[in-house]
């Protein structure tokens, strides 16, 4: 752990040496969050009581989306770059050293738009708490932390399995860049509104129902207009960390099954 | 007549220092210290028509910058540059027309095309004519192999294939002068002895003239009528192989067994290095002599049992002629 | 067009058809991503009748337009090794400096089978979308001449914000950054994220002194009868606007980048 922090603070290091470039990087973290943000505000506005939920309602879902999608991008968002320690070559050289593969990843480069993402995401996040109506008993924010680390897990184990994709195949990328889109223009807002079937889809296909959605509702107390039954979104947080693990496991096959690339 | 004309060649980069820290970097903001830097020093050299010259020197000696100033690419700071009679970096089009150039590994070919469809596009951006192309392709398919992959795409060909349609592509408008920036770099044996047939094939049979910088001494060896060296942006070489090893080179050995040991051993023109009973170690006097002439004048003076030759290969020749200019600029 | 503008301007397209798989995978995700824009608004508007002077059909044409129209603007070419940047960082830019074309007008031919490629997409999404009522036809028979034309310059000054931002590149090797920034900028204030009408006021007087609008929100408005017809000469006058000066602009870019080239090498 203490070798961790030790690698992570000198690539923090080596990003504050180009203090523009990183700058423009913590920037263009906001700029994406605060893109959704617009994006949310200017829909919330426009079409009030989405799905039934309150305004506050579904700003509280957007800011934990966003909130746990940043904390994710921090600690474990490196892991969508597989494709590119692939192509690079560095795979190799990181099983050569006597440090689990999958924490080399992690630990390849500091990610400087998160930090951007996560000064918009906290922002937002205090502010939906404050406004919303919920009665914040130390059961509900105990509750609320779970389930922000469950949302982290939640989209960790989707860029996990992605990652282990791309260990073999680095043109997946493009299909991971897309789910990402997807995931950003569809998590911010109760997923019933979509149609069932696309509903069912990311939740069953693609966790992102766990990430903010299911435990946003089980807060504000919106378990009637679900589609899954209420132990299943209260539990969320539990899937989430099912999922990573499920993830890794998978992993730690495609690793042993790694072919080297390129090189013919 | 010379294909290639260089006189005083000189290139001056000027590059923004940075300034270390914060304060520093907004300091070099406003107001940039630029620091200038001579890559190319008042070069000068000439390259006949046909004759395929060797462009040597350590790393960062300025033959890239070199090179992209006699294709057009770079403009020079002072000097005079003819290449085919033309001022490339003035006459960048009509100049492309007459040149060929491989730039390394860096590859000219699109990424996601078969390597035929990529020399397809060149032949229509250069206008050769359909009859001609097919001629040529067939005659680098001769020589280079290039159909047993040309149908694949280039992110699937390996270094070696890439570089051999690197080689077609930059050759398919016949140019008459051919420019390669290190083209056999990081080649298996057999594909840089095929690239090199391929090289000599170009010159010997087709009269084309070529510039080739390499960092290989076996090619040179092979290739190289005449090597030009530079270091630290100067030139301090042009000649042939031959004189090279004579100017910083000369330190072959001859061992020899003596058939019987006289007290007093002395040729005239060669100097004993060691002695050890019958055993002597000739090496050259002081009027540079070959190897042939050596052994003549030992063997018209003594008889001999055993006989061994020592010469330093080219790459002991070249580390001694960088270092040399080192010691110069020192 | 010469024989070898034609191939040149193939390239792009000729590397899609070598991949099925990309072509399946452009598919997919187009019409995913239609399917998914067409719920949700539906969805949005399933409680209120007339939003921000737009009704239901009209912001769902609108969004799928939008989405449809991002296949023209500029494919992504980074897979093939080819954009800008990659060219500059590994440096094979060098050979469109040895070539008988000159850079600028290579970039133009690819830019154009890009475009053209992309736009056979538009059209078919655009046929099916229609067939199916996923998008409404245009609002009159003079909203689809003033939409046609506003689309041609909208295309022109999409081209020439796309050629500055790689343009870019020659002077700032490390500034992924702000080109992404840029980009993102471009969807915002054109409208690929949400129908501007929808942002309040202020924003839209931002987006309207900035070139992005007209490369997508002003066609599309026309297409969809949002802005009134009356309006088509000063929308049309305003691209007309850009286009000359964005024109201007990436000319004076062209001759700094070449000099970048060689007068710096690079």
């Amino acid at each position: 752990m203490g070798l961790v922090w030790r690698i992570t603070r000198l690539n923090f290091r080596a990003v504050l040496e180009y203090r523009a470039e990183f700058m423009l990087k913590v920037a263009v973290g906001a700029a994406w969050q605060i893109s959704v943000v617009v994006f949310a505000t200017v829909l919330l506005t426009r079409f009030p009581g989405m799905g039934g939920w309150a305004t506050s309602d579904v700003l509280l879902l957007a800011s934990m989306r966003l909130l746990s999608h940043g904390l994710y991008v921090l600690l474990l968002g490196r892991v969508t770059w597989t494709h590119i320690v692939v192509q690079l070559g560095q795979i190799d050289a990181f099983m050569l050293r006597p440090m689990p593969v999958y924490r080399q990843v992690q630990l390849a480069f500091f990610n400087v738009n998160a930090v951007g993402d996560l000064l918009v995401a906290a922002s937002l996040f205090v502010g939906a708490v404050l406004v919303v109506d919920v009665d914040w008993t130390p059961a509900r924010i105990a509750y609320l932390v779970v389930a922000l680390v469950g949302g982290v897990l939640a989209e960790g184990a989707i860029g996990t399995a992605l990652g282990s994709a791309a260990l073999h195949a680095p043109a997946t990328a493009y299909w991971s860049m897309w789910l990402d889109e997807l995931m950003t223009a569809f998590g911010n807002y109760p997923l019933h509104i979509l149609p069932g079937l696309v509903r069912d889809a990311f939740t069953f296909v693609l966790p992102l129902a766990f990430v903010a959605y299911l435990p946003a509702a089980v807060l504000t107390g919106h378990l009637e207009t679900l589609a899954v039954p209420g132990w299943l979104a209260v539990a969320s947080p539990l899937i989430g960390l099912l999922a990573y693990l499920a993830s890794r496991l998978l992993w730690k096959r495609s690793l042993r099954a790694y072919k080297g690339y390129g090189g013919t | 007549m010379d294909a290639i004309i260089a006189r005083d060649l000189t290139k001056t980069f000027h590059t923004i220092a940075r300034r270390p820290g914060f304060v520093g970097g907004l300091k070099s903001l406003v107001a940039p210290a630029r620091i200038a830097k001579t890559a190319v020093d008042g070069v000068s050299f000439s390259v006949r028509e046909g004759e395929l010259l060797a462009l040597l020197g350590p790393n960062g000696a300025g033959k890239s910058t070199t090179i992209k100033m006699l294709t057009g690419i770079l403009v020079p700071t002072s000097g005079e540059v003819r290449v085919a009679g033309l001022e490339p970096h003035r006459d960048r089009e009509r100049n492309a027309r007459t040149i060929g150039a491989v730039f390394g590994q860096r590859t000219q070919l699109w990424w996601d095309l078969p390597a035929r469809d990529s020399l397809a596009i060149l032949r229509d951006i250069f206008d050769v004519e359909a009859e001609e192309y097919r001629r040529r392709l067939a005659e680098f398919d001769d020589l280079l192999g290039l159909s047993e992959f040309w149908d694949s795409r280039i992110r699937h060909l390996s270094l070696g294939q890439r570089v051999r349609c690197d080689l077609a592509a930059a050759l398919i408008h016949d140019p008459k002068i051919v420019f390669l920036d290190e083209p056999t770099i990081g080649m298996d044996v057999v594909v840089k002895e095929q690239v090199r047939e391929f090289l000599r094939h170009q010159v010997e049979q087709r009269g084309r003239t070529v510039v080739l910088t390499t960092h290989d001494m076996t090619e040179v060896n092979r290739l190289a009528e005449r090597i030009v060296l530079i270091n630290h942006g100067r030139l301090f070489f042009d000649g042939s192989l031959t004189e090279l090893r004579r100017q910083f080179g000369a330190t072959w050995q001859v061992h020899v067994t003596l058939a019987d040991a006289p007290a007093d051993v002395a040729v005239p023109g060669l100097r004993v290095l060691r002695r050890d009973g019958p055993r002597v170690a000739f090496g050259p006097g002081d009027g540079a002599t070959s190897t042939h002439e050596a052994l003549r004048l030992i063997i018209e003076r003594y008889a001999i049992t055993d006989l061994a030759i020592e010469e330093n290969d080219l790459e002991d020749v070249m580390r001694e002629a960088y270092l040399h200019r080192e010691q110069m600029t020192a | 067009m010469s024989v070898a503008q034609w191939r040149v301007a193939r390239v792009t397209p000729l590397g899609e058809f070598a991949q099925p798989a990309r072509i399946t995978g452009t598919a997919v995700r187009l019409a995913a991503q239609v399917f998914l824009v067409v719920c949700l608004w539906r969805s949005l508007y399933s409680q209120v009748e007339t939003s921000a002077g737009l009704v239901r059909d009209q912001a769902v044409t609108y969004a799928v337009l939008a989405v449809l129209a991002l296949q023209i603007r500029g494919l992504d070419r980074s897979a093939s090794r080819d954009t800008m940047l990659q060219h500059i960082q590994e440096g094979t830019v060098l050979y469109w400096f040895v070539r008988p074309i000159p850079p600028r007008r290579y970039y133009l031919v690819r830019a154009v089978g890009d475009q053209l490629y992309g736009f056979a997409w538009v059209l078919v999404g655009y046929t099916i979308c229609l067939t199916a009522g996923a998008v409404e036809p245009p609002a009159s028979g003079s909203a689809a001449a003033a939409f046609a034309v506003s689309a041609l310059l909208a295309q022109v000054i999409m081209y020439q914000l796309l050629l500055a931002v790689d343009l870019l590149c020659f002077w700032t090797l490390q500034n992924n950054a702000a080109l992404t920034i840029l980009r993102f900028l471009q969807n915002l204030l054109s409208g690929v994220i949400a129908p501007l009408w929808f942002f309040p006021d202020w924003f839209l007087t931002i987006s309207s002194v900035l070139p992005f609008r007209y490369t997508l929100d002003v066609p599309l408005s026309l297409y969809i009868g949002r802005s009134p017809l009356s309006d088509t000469p000063r929308l049309l006058a305003i691209q007309l606007l850009w286009c000359v000066l964005l024109a201007g602009l990436t000319r004076l870019m062209w001759r700094k980048a070449a000099g970048v080239v060689t007068v710096q090498g690079g």
